[in-house]
C-alpha cells in the first residue's frame, strides 16, 4: 500500500563539538592536591563554609577566598544517592552503579560520585564512605575512582524478598577434580565404576570416567545460600534436568537468576543454568527459595 | 519609542580579551567582570535586582551555564534570566536589561555576557544554523568572502583592498590605546602591501589579517533607573532607542539583486524615531559589531545610509579614526576583541564609556553627547543602539 510517508528522506547528520574547559588557578589546585590522594577545600571564614569542589568566590558573601584550604579527609558522608540502570556511551563505568552525592568530613557542600562496596538494594543515605584514589592520574575528578562503603556490619545477611528483583542473577565456578569425584563417591555411598574404574568406563557411551550428576549439581548450593538470596535463605525445592556429563578436569559454573517473585508467600523463584568451560549447558532447572527475613537484618 | 522611566548605564566591567583564560574557570573570569562593573558603580552586589546572563549556545558545550555561573554573577538569590541570541546576545542583554529597568520592574539589573572561545569549537557551533537539508553538509563554518568580493567588483581590486586594509591598521592603532584589546599588532600603514600578500587567506580575499580573533572574556554592566543612576552616578549613559531586526538568510535569494540589509533597515528606523537627519554630524561616535575589516567597510555604508563610494572616503580621508570627524570604534572593536557573548556587549559598553568620559586611554578627544554602537549575529542580524549624555526625556 501506498502511503503518504513514502519516498521521504531523513538526511543523518552528525555534529563535532569537541572542547576544552579551563579549571582555572582553584581548580587547578584542587586536582594537584587529588593527585597527591588529598581532598582539600577552599573555606569562608565570614559564611563558616567549606566548600568542596572548591569555589574560588563563596556563592553567600561574593568574596573571595580562594587562598583560605583547609585540607579535609578522606572520608565522607552519603546525603543522597540514585541507581543508574539504563546504558548510555558517555557513562563512566557500566551500569548497574550508584550515583551519589557525598558530602566530604568538614565540608559544607556535597559532591556527586560513584559509590561501590554495597549491594545496590543496601544502599542508602547516612552510609559512610571514603574516597578510593585512582591508580592512575588523570588530572580530573576521576583521580578519586569511587568512594567505598566504609561501614562493616557484624552479619552480613542476604537480600530480603523486597531487595530482590527479577532478573538479578549470580554465579560459582569450580573445576571438577578426580579427588572431589572420590570423596564424593565416599560421601554418597554412590562407587559406581563409571565413576571410579576408567577400563570399565571406556564400555560406556561416555568412554571414559565422568563425575556424578549431583556433585556439579550441588555448586548451586554455594550461589543460592551464600550468594543470592544469601546468607540466611531456606531452599523449598530444586529441579535439575542433566544435559551433557561432566569430565575430570571440567570447570563448571552454576548460575541463579531471579526468574518470579511470589508475592503471596514472599518466595521465589530462581532458573538454574550449569554450564562448563566450552559454554555448553551441563545441566538446567529452578529453584523455590525463601530469602531471609527483614527481622534478621537486626542481628 | 516612548518608555516608561529613563535608563542610565552607570558601570561597565571588563576582563582583558585574551586568547588564553587558563588560570580562571568560566564563573571566575565572570566574577572578574562583575566586581570591576560593581566597582564603577559604586555598589555591591546585595543591591543589584536581578542579573541578565548571555553567551552563544554550546559554544563551550555547556548547558544552562547561567545555572552554574552563580558564583560568579552573584545571582544567588536573585532572579536571574539567560538570552541567548547568537552573535546579538550582548546587545540583546542590554536590550532585556533595559526593558527591566525601564518596565518598573527592577531599580538596578546587572547583564554580563562571556565567551570562552578557545574551550569550544565555533565553526561546530556556527555549522548548526545551516539548513540541515541544503546547506549543513556544505558549509564553511563562520568565515565568508562574499563582501570582499562584492567590494572588489564595485570599487576595483586596488582601492577595495587598499581601504579594506586601511580599515583594519586603524582599528589595530585604536586597539594599541585599549590595554583590554585581545589583539594589539602595533600594524603600521606601511605594512599594508606586505599584509595584503603575506598574511594567510581564509576564504576568496578574506585573509587572516582581516579576521576578528576569537578571544575568552566577559563584560559586564549595570542599569539604573533614572533616580538610582543620578544618585549613584555622576555621569551615566543614557539609553534612548535601541532596534533589533533579525532575519533568516544571509543573502538574497534571488541571486546577487540589491536587498534591504538588516544593518539598514534597523539605521532608518533609528534614525526616523529620533529625528536624525545626517547622522555623521548628529551622532559623535559609533561603537560597531565589525566581524572583519571588509564587513567594518561595507557596513558603515549601510549604517550610516551612505551613497556611493562615501564609505570607501571617509576612511580613505581618516574621518573614522579616534581623531577624525567621526570615530568608530575607539575601542579597536571586534576586529580586536571578541568573546562572542560578550561581543556586542562591549560595543555598547564601549559607546557608553565614551559618552561618561571613562574609556582612559582611547578616549576621544571631543565631547560626545549621541554614540551609537551596533550587534551583529546569526545570518544577518542587526540590534542598534543609540546612546546619550542627557537624560532622553
Amino acid at each position: 500500500m501506498h502511503s503518504a510517508k513514502d519516498d521521504c528522506f531523513i538526511v543523518e547528520g552528525k555534529l563535532a563539538l569537541p572542547y576544552q574547559y579551563f579549571a582555572g588557578r582553584t581548580g587547578s589546585r584542587f586536582l594537584i592536591s587529588l593527585r597527591d590522594k588529598k581532598i582539600m577545600g577552599l573555606k569562608c571564614d565570614k559564611c563558616n563554609k567549606v566548600f568542596v569542589p572548591p569555589r574560588t568566590i563563596c556563592e553567600h558573601c561574593f568574596s573571595n577566598i580562594s587562598e583560605n584550604w583547609v585540607e579535609l579527609k578522606n572520608t565522607g558522608i552519603v546525603t543522597g544517592f540514585t541507581i543508574i540502570r539504563y546504558e548510555e556511551p558517555h557513562q563512566p563505568v557500566k551500569p548497574p552503579y550508584i550515583l551519589a552525592l557525598i558530602k566530604i568530613t568538614g565540608s559544607d557542600t556535597p559532591i556527586a560520585h560513584i559509590v561501590k562496596g554495597i549491594p545496590l538494594s543496601k544502599m542508602r543515605t547516612g552510609l559512610k564512605v571514603k574516597a578510593i584514589f585512582a591508580k592512575k592520574s588523570t588530572s580530573t575528578i576521576m583521580d578519586i575512582d569511587h568512594f567505598r562503603s566504609d561501614e562493616k556490619p557484624k552479619f552480613e545477611l542476604g537480600f530480603t524478598y523486597d531487595e530482590l528483583e527479577v532478573g538479578m542473577s549470580a554465579s560459582f565456578t569450580k573445576t571438577i577434580s578426580e579427588t572431589d569425584v572420590y570423596l564424593f563417591a565416599g560421601i554418597s555411598g554412590d562407587f559406581n565404576p563409571m565413576h571410579l574404574n576408567e577400563e570399565f568406563a571406556k564400555a560406556t557411551p561416555f568412554g571414559t570416567r565422568i563425575a556424578h550428576g549431583a556433585l556439579p549439581q550441588s555448586l548451586i548450593a554455594p550461589v543460592l545460600g551464600m550468594k543470592l538470596p544469601g546468607l540466611g535463605t531456606v531452599a523449598l525445592e530444586i529441579t535439575c534436568r542433566f544435559k551433557a556429563p561432566t569430565y575430570f578436569g571440567d570447570t563448571i559454573t552454576a548460575t541463579g537468576e531471579v526468574s518470579e517473585k511470589i508475592e503471596k508467600k514472599r518466595w521465589v523463584r530462581m532458573e538454574l543454568t550449569w554450564t562448563n568451560q566450552k559454554g555448553e549447558i551441563v545441566a538446567e532447572g529452578s529453584a523455590l527459595v525463601m530469602p531471609p527475613a527483614p527481622m534478621a537484618q537486626e542481628m | 519609542m516612548k518608555k516608561n522611566r529613563n535608563v542610565g548605564i552607570i558601570g561597565v566591567g571588563q576582563t582583558v580579551y585574551s586568547s588564553h583564560r587558563e588560570d580562571v574557570n568560566q564563573p571566575e573570569m565572570i566574577h572578574e567582570a562583575v566586581s570591576a562593573a560593581l566597582k564603577q558603580a559604586g555598589i555591591t552586589i546585595d543591591e543589584v535586582d536581578c542579573i541578565v546572563h548571555g553567551n552563544m549556545e554550546l559554544f563551550e558545550m555547556v548547558h544552562q551555564p547561567d545555572l552554574w555561573h552563580t558564583l560568579g554573577t552573584g545571582s544567588y538569590g536573585k532572579e536571574t534570566l539567560r538570552v541567548t541570541t547568537g552573535g546579538t546576545t550582548g546587545t540583546t542583554l542590554v536590550c532585556a536589561a533595559d526593558h527591566l529597568v525601564a518596565s518598573g520592574l527592577h531599580d538596578i539589573v546587572l547583564a554580563v555576557g562571556f565567551e570562552k572561545l578557545q574551550e569550544g569549537h565555533t565553526t561546530g557551533g556556527i555549522t548548526n544554523m545551516a539548513d540541515p537539508l541544503w546547506g549543513r553538509q556544505l558549509q564553511t563554518g563562520a568565515l565568508t568572502g562574499m563582501t570582499a568580493a562584492d567590494l572588489i567588483e564595485e570599487f576595483g581590486e586596488e582601492r577595495a583592498k587598499k581601504a579594506s586594509m586601511k580599515y583594519r591598521i586603524i582599528m589595530d592603532k585604536h586597539a594599541m590605546k585599549n590595554d583590554k584589546a585581545h589583539r594589539r599588532l602595533g600594524l603600521e600603514f606601511d605594512q599594508a602591501d606586505d599584509l595584503a600578500v603575506n598574511s594567510p587567506a581564509l576564504v576568496g580575499e578574506l585573509r587572516m589579517i582581516h579576521m576578528c580573533s576569537q578571544s575568552d572574556g566577559a563584560c559586564a554592566m549595570i542599569f539604573a533607573s533614572e533616580e538610582k543612576a543620578k544618585k549613584l552616578c555622576k555621569q551615566p549613559a543614557w539609553i534612548k532607542d535601541h532596534v533589533t531586526v533579525h532575519r533568516e538568510e544571509l543573502f538574497c535569494i534571488f541571486g546577487g539583486i540589491p536587498y534591504l540589509t538588516t544593518h539598514k533597515y534597523a539605521a532608518q528606523k533609528l534614525y526616523e524615531r529620533n529625528g536624525i537627519k545626517d547622522p555623521r554630524r548628529e551622532i559623535d561616535l559609533f561603537e560597531m559589531y565589525d566581524p572583519s575589516s571588509w564587513w567594518g567597510l561595507d557596513w558603515l555604508r549601510e549604517f550610516l545610509l551612505l551613497e556611493n563610494d562615501e564609505h570607501i572616503k571617509m576612511v580613505e580621508n581618516d574621518d573614522i579614526t579616534m581623531d577624525g570627524s567621526f570615530p568608530v570604534n575607539p575601542s579597536g572593536g571586534v576586529i580586536a576583541s571578541n568573546p562572542i557573548g560578550a561581543t556586542a556587549m562591549i560595543r555598547v559598553a564601549e559607546a557608553a564609556l565614551q559618552i561618561m568620559g571613562e574609556a582612559g586611554d582611547h578616549q576621544v578627544n571631543k565631547p560626545v553627547n549621541q554614540a551609537m554602537a551596533s550587534g551583529f549575529g546569526g545570518t544577518m542580524w542587526t540590534v542598534l543602539f543609540l546612546l546619550t549624555k542627557e537624560a532622553p526625556w
